[in-house]
Parts: structure tokens; C-alpha cells; sequence
């Protein structure tokens, strides 16, 4: 089982150093931070819009606002960088029409038949993520960041300003609801074969 | 219960995280096996999900769009300083922009041009024309705006050439004496001899314009004598012998003071001060001005 550890290439120490620079229009800073952060928050945004175009819009949208708003930043970096990445999700539906789920999974399926993944696993993925966006924001917040983006549950819950006990609940919920979703019965019964 | 179990499935994640499999991460906890195993499988596949990497493209346009906005944003919006905040306030520039304010520049400008040619125009009229009182004016102003003794007493003699001009070319065209003008042209060489602040090494000079001025003067009116009504005969003459007293005056005032030595403050071999002219001795001031005798 591949497990990920999230990332954690800046420490804090160099991440509040680069926020106190870029508070000061400190323009590499700014970049450093908006390079570093990119991927995180576009895997974050895919995995909710599930199309690459809006992700990377999306992204780079977010990125703007934090270049506009870094002076206003207070408390964890992080939590308030996915906040504003989940409220431009929220925007982004209230906007505009969604593609069609087949629409966006036709994009994902020929990506992902580039990087050379075989037919049958790619099916699995879709499955699995389309049930994945049938999860409540919050749920789907807390899915990606856990598993996705590897982090842990303390590290999550200072994200979404909960407690640790309250994202736990929110992952037992999220993982309960997929497990009775009628498509996710046969990963579980297969697995059970094996 | 169920915090329980949320607590347990963390864990498992954790220690899951760390290596172990799900059948060790169950088998400690047996009673919850059939509740955990599913959730854990899920978890297995949903970390088996690829990680979408983003087009290098987009993150280096991103970066690109990022840096034209930090640059606009640090030029419009960089704070000004106090000083700076006073010099674009109070920048002529930045307050002739605004429309009202540019309008009302363009109007004074206009009127200012319109009020420069009048007077320019009006220098050359005569008593009865419609921009002889604008001249008039024009001179009283430039005469008001005039604050040193010696450009004010050149004021007034130009002053009283311009009513001896004004009076000839009255003369000229209706054949009449504007005795108005003959005043005022004799009341400003008055004046002109009144202003009592001109330095001492300069009224030498100013007493030979005066002396000429008033010698010129005598000559004109001398000239067109023969031709005057002679009911203003006697007015002429009168004037003629002003003029000429005057300029004698001021004759013998210069000669009175070439006869001193060019270092007339030096003392002389006894020790005493050398000899001023009477009109010199109180001060170095001519001791011309209101009151002066200048009709002996």
C-alpha cells in the first residue's frame, strides 16, 4: 500500500519566513509560495471538479487571491489557502453549468490512457471518484486532503478550523457512505475474495 | 461507540501509514473487524487513485500572470510618502486635470490674453476713445506694481510724455488744446520731481532726464503756441515757463554738484568734511521732494 506522506518540503520555519517576505510584495516569495502550493491546491480542485481545465482556472484563480489578500493572512497558512480553494469551488458551481460527468471522465480517461494506465483500472478510478463527488463538500474536503494529499487528521483539522475528533467523524461518515453506495460493493467484495 | 470506532479507523490509517496491513490492523481489534475491514479497503483504493500532476504550462502561466499583477500592483499601489502626498496635492498638474478646475485655467488664461492685447491696443488711443480709460488703468496698475523710487519717478515722466503725445495728437485732429492733458502732462514731471528716495549716485542721471524732459516740453508747446485758440494762449504760456523753470532748475542742481569733487564725502586737507550743495547736505538724498523749491 503506497501511503503519502504530504509533501512537506518547506518546515515551517522557511514557510513563515516566506510569508513574512511576501507580505512585504516581496514578488520571488510570492512566487515561491504560489509554485509550491500549485499542485496541492490543483489535486484539491480536480478532485472536486473533476475536469482539468477548471482545475487548473481554478488554481491559478486561487492563486491570484492569495497574491491579493497575503496581507490579510492570519493564523495557518494552510488551512487558509484550501479555504480559499474550496470557496472558489463553491463559486465555480454556483457560476456556472457543470460539464457532464461523462464530458469531464472522457477528459480524465484519455489522460490518464497517455500516462499508460490499463483500461480496467481506469474504469475503477472513474467509478471510484465519481462516488467520491457524491459525498457532502465536507466529506469530499476531508477525503482528499486525508488520502489524496496525505495529511494527517491534526493537520486537517487546523485546515478546516474542527477539531481532530470532528474531522475524524467526518471521515468515518465519508468512508461509511462510499461503503454503502451500491457500486463500491464490488472493490470491497473482490478485495474480500482476495 | 461510534467515536470509538472513528478513533479506531484513524488509528488503523495511521499505523496503515506506517506498513502494517489491514489484517494486522484488524486483528487487534477483532470486535470491530467486520465494521473496519471495508473501510480500510476503501482507503486502500482511494489512495491508489493517481495524483494529477498539473501541465507545467499552466503553473508557469499562472506564475507569469502573477508577476504582471505584483508588478501593477507595485506601482499603483505602493504607499506614497508624506511629502509625496503633499507634492501631488498640491501638483499644478494634478490639479488642472480635473475638468472644472482645467476650464477655469483656460478661462482666465483667455481673459488674460483678451485683457493683454486690449491694453497692448490701447496704448496708442487718445482721450474720447473706448480703450483710453483701459489705459489709463493700465498705468495705474503698472505704476502700483512699481516699488522702487527711481522706476516709479521713470514712470511718471513717461507718464507725462504720453499726455504731451495724447495732447498733440488732439491737437492734431480737432485742432483744440486738451488743457486736461496739459495739466496732468505738468502734474506727473511734478511728481517725477517729488519722488524724494533715489539714490544719490543715480539722481544726477534722473536730473538730466528731468531737466531734458522738461526742455523738450517747452519746445513742443512752444511750437504749437502760434496755433493755439488764443483764448488758451495764456495757459500755454504759463506751462511754456514751468517747463522752463524747471529745466533750469535742474541744470543749475547738476552744475552745483560737478562743482564738488567726485569724492565729496573724503574730508579735505583740514579735516573737515568738503562742501555738499545745499540741496545735498542733510542726507545723501537729493533734497528734492514735496516742498522743495524747485521754482527759484
Amino acid at each position: 500500500m503506497k501511503l503519502k506522506s504530504g509533501n512537506k518540503d518547506l518546515d515551517d520555519e522557511e514557510l513563515i519566513q516566506l510569508l513574512n517576505r511576501a507580505k512585504f510584495n516581496d514578488s520571488r516569495a510570492l512566487g515561491t509560495l504560489c509554485a509550491h502550493f500549485y499542485s496541492k491546491i490543483y489535486r484539491f480542485i480536480y478532485y472536486r471538479v473533476n475536469a482539468v481545465e477548471d482545475a487548473e482556472d481554478l488554481t491559478s484563480e486561487v492563486c491570484l487571491r492569495v497574491v491579493k489578500s497575503i496581507h490579510e493572512q492570519k493564523g495557518s497558512f494552510y488551512a487558509w489557502i484550501f479555504r480559499i480553494a474550496s470557496n472558489m469551488i463553491t463559486d465555480h458551481y454556483r457560476r456556472r453549468v457543470v460539464r457532464s460527468n461523462v464530458e469531464s471522465v472522457g477528459e480524465s480517461i484519455e489522460e490518464m490512457v497517455d500516462a499508460g494506465s490499463r483500461q480496467s483500472e481506469l474504469i475503477e478510478q472513474q467509478e471510484l471518484r465519481q462516488a467520491l463527488r457524491r459525498l457532502t463538500e465536507e466529506q469530499q474536503e476531508v477525503i482528499v486532503l486525508k488520502f489524496i494529499e496525505g495529511y494527517e487528521t491534526d493537520e486537517i483539522a487546523g485546515m478546516l478550523g474542527k477539531s481532530a475528533g470532528a474531522v475524524r467523524a467526518i471521515q468515518f461518515r465519508a468512508l461509511t457512505a462510499l461503503r454503502n453506495m451500491s457500486d463500491m460493493e464490488k472493490f470491497i467484495e473482490e478485495d474480500r475474495k482476495i | 461507540m461510534e467515536r470509538d470506532i472513528e478513533l479506531l479507523l484513524d488509528n488503523c490509517i495511521n499505523e496503515m501509514r506506517k506498513g502494517k496491513s489491514i489484517y494486522e490492523c484488524i486483528a487487534e481489534h477483532p470486535q470491530y473487524a467486520s465494521q473496519l475491514q471495508p473501510l480500510l479497503r476503501l482507503v486502500q483504493k482511494i489512495e491508489t487513485l493517481p495524483q494529477p500532476e498539473p501541465a507545467p504550462e499552466a503553473i508557469s502561466g499562472t506564475l507569469i500572470n502573477l508577476g504582471h499583477h505584483i508588478a501593477q500592483h507595485s506601482t499603483t499601489t505602493e504607499k506614497p510618502t508624506a511629502v509625496e502626498k503633499l507634492r501631488k496635492k498640491s501638483s499644478i498638474f494634478n490639479i488642472i486635470r480635473r475638468p472644472k478646475i482645467a476650464w477655469a485655467f483656460s478661462a482666465a488664461f483667455l481673459f488674460l490674453v483678451v485683457l493683454f492685447s486690449a491694453a497692448t491696443i490701447s496704448a496708442n488711443s487718445v482721450p474720447g476713445d473706448i480703450l483710453y480709460p483701459l489705459k489709463l488703468a493700465t498705468e495705474k496698475v503698472k505704476f502700483l506694481l512699481t516699488f522702487n523710487s527711481e522706476k516709479k519717478a521713470e514712470l511718471r515722466l513717461t507718464f507725462s510724455d504720453k499726455r504731451l503725445q495724447e495732447m498733440i495728437a488732439v491737437f492734431q485732429q480737432s485742432g483744440k488744446l486738451d488743457t486736461t492733458l496739459l495739466k496732468e502732462m505738468l502734474d506727473e514731471a511734478k511728481l517725477a520731481l517729488e519722488e524724494n528716495k533715489i539714490p544719490i549716485d543715480k539722481a544726477s542721471i534722473f536730473a538730466a532726464k528731468l531737466s531734458h524732459v522738461n526742455a523738450y516740453q517747452k519746445d513742443v508747446l512752444e511750437k504749437i503756441r502760434p496755433r493755439v485758440n488764443p483764448s488758451n494762449r495764456r495757459i500755454v504760456d504759463e506751462a511754456i515757463n514751468m517747463c522752463d523753470s524747471r529745466s533750469r532748475w535742474m541744470r543749475r542742481m547738476m552744475n552745483e554738484e560737478n562743482e564738488i569733487s567726485p569724492d565729496s564725502s573724503a574730508p579735505d586737507s583740514t579735516g573737515s568734511p568738503q562742501q555738499m550743495p545745499r540741496s545735498k547736505q542733510k542726507s545723501n538724498r537729493w533734497q528734492w521732494g514735496p516742498g522743495c523749491d524747485w521754482m527759484r
